[in-house]
């Protein structure tokens, strides 16, 4: 699984796709996926009970379970529901867009996705080991030892090589124009709030990674393993 | 024939923009590396964000 690359690949697409695209349908397409799943797979605490799934890599990709969520078809269900039920052609076509991204992504790790559902064959280059099954922080701390991290990395310096895709002319002009939203929005919220609402995924997905980064190898050196599939000191989860 | 590069170079307001923002990311890396929960949530991250890089900021135009 990826850990800042489902925050910053859609300022990537947008810059590639402008007015073709609608930011915030990209956004949510993109996180999708993982929105009702991720929890139980690092498991939570409520009271004297854990609620965890028994096999949390199954849970998360495989069938049965919800992987389903990773693949193509799902994106083009929910974009299609977005499309026909909510009436938006854009909204639709950007939230299959972002979903796209996210089930793809997620295919380089030792998981992979069913990209093909309802066919269950993984889709996997096994460039990064899947380590959700260990718990949150063994997992964060896995993460940002191997490739996986490096995937999150050329999104954030692509980012910053198209910084004008963050500036608030960018909003103005592509961003504001393309989708209805934004100016619903402005009625309520001032344009100067809009602009960092619109830039707070790339903020996130980028301080969060130095603060992982710094996390796992300042304050607990873990080891970094940048080899095909590491790091391998931890337990890769394979379908 | 004479090759010249041209680089797509930020203004003075958008260094100071980034400049900001990175202050704003310092601090939260800064929180979320001593209090690692800080990290977990995309909603506090925005909340934050919303805060440090918009509310403050226009609370202090507004007295000066």
């Amino acid at each position: 699984m990826s850990w800042a690359a489902h925050d910053l690949e859609p300022y990537a697409i947008q810059k590639h796709m402008r007015l073709k695209v609608a930011f915030v349908p990209l956004l949510i397409g993109s996180y999708s996926p993982d929105m009702m799943t991720k929890w139980f797979v690092y498991g939570i605490h409520l009271g004297p009970w854990e609620l965890k799934a028994s096999d949390p890599a199954q849970f998360h990709r495989g069938w049965p379970g919800f992987g389903f969520t990773h693949s193509l078809v799902y994106g083009v269900a929910i974009g299609l529901i977005i499309w026909k039920v909510f009436g938006s052609k854009l909204w639709g076509v950007s939230f299959c867009i972002g979903q796209f991204a996210h089930a793809i992504t997620d295919a380089g790790d030792t998981v992979g996705t069913m990209l093909l559902f309802p066919w269950t064959f993984h889709f996997h280059i096994d460039a990064w080991a899947y380590a959700g099954q260990t718990g949150r922080m063994t997992d964060a701390a896995a993460y940002f030892s191997g490739l996986g991290c490096m995937w999150d990395l050329v999104f954030i310096v692509y980012g910053l090589y198209s910084w004008r895709v963050l500036t608030s002319r960018y909003f103005d002009e592509v961003i504001y124009r393309a989708d209805a939203f934004w100016p619903w929005l402005n009625r309520f919220v001032p344009r100067g709030a809009l602009v960092v609402l619109y830039r707070a995924a790339f903020f996130y997905g980028t301080s969060r990674w130095i603060a992982w980064t710094i996390w796992a190898h300042v304050i607990h050196h873990y080891p970094y393993d940048l080899s095909w599939g590491g790091p391998h000191w931890v337990p890769a989860a394979h379908p | 024939m004479r090759l010249r590069l041209s680089f797509d170079r930020p203004s003075r307001r958008d260094l100071t923009v980034f400049g900001g923002y990175c202050l704003a990311a310092a601090v939260y890396i800064a929180f979320g590396v001593a209090w690692i929960d800080f990290l977990f949530s995309f909603w506090v991250g925005l909340g934050y964000l919303l805060a440090a890089a918009w509310l403050v900021p226009s609370l202090v135009r507004r007295q000066a």
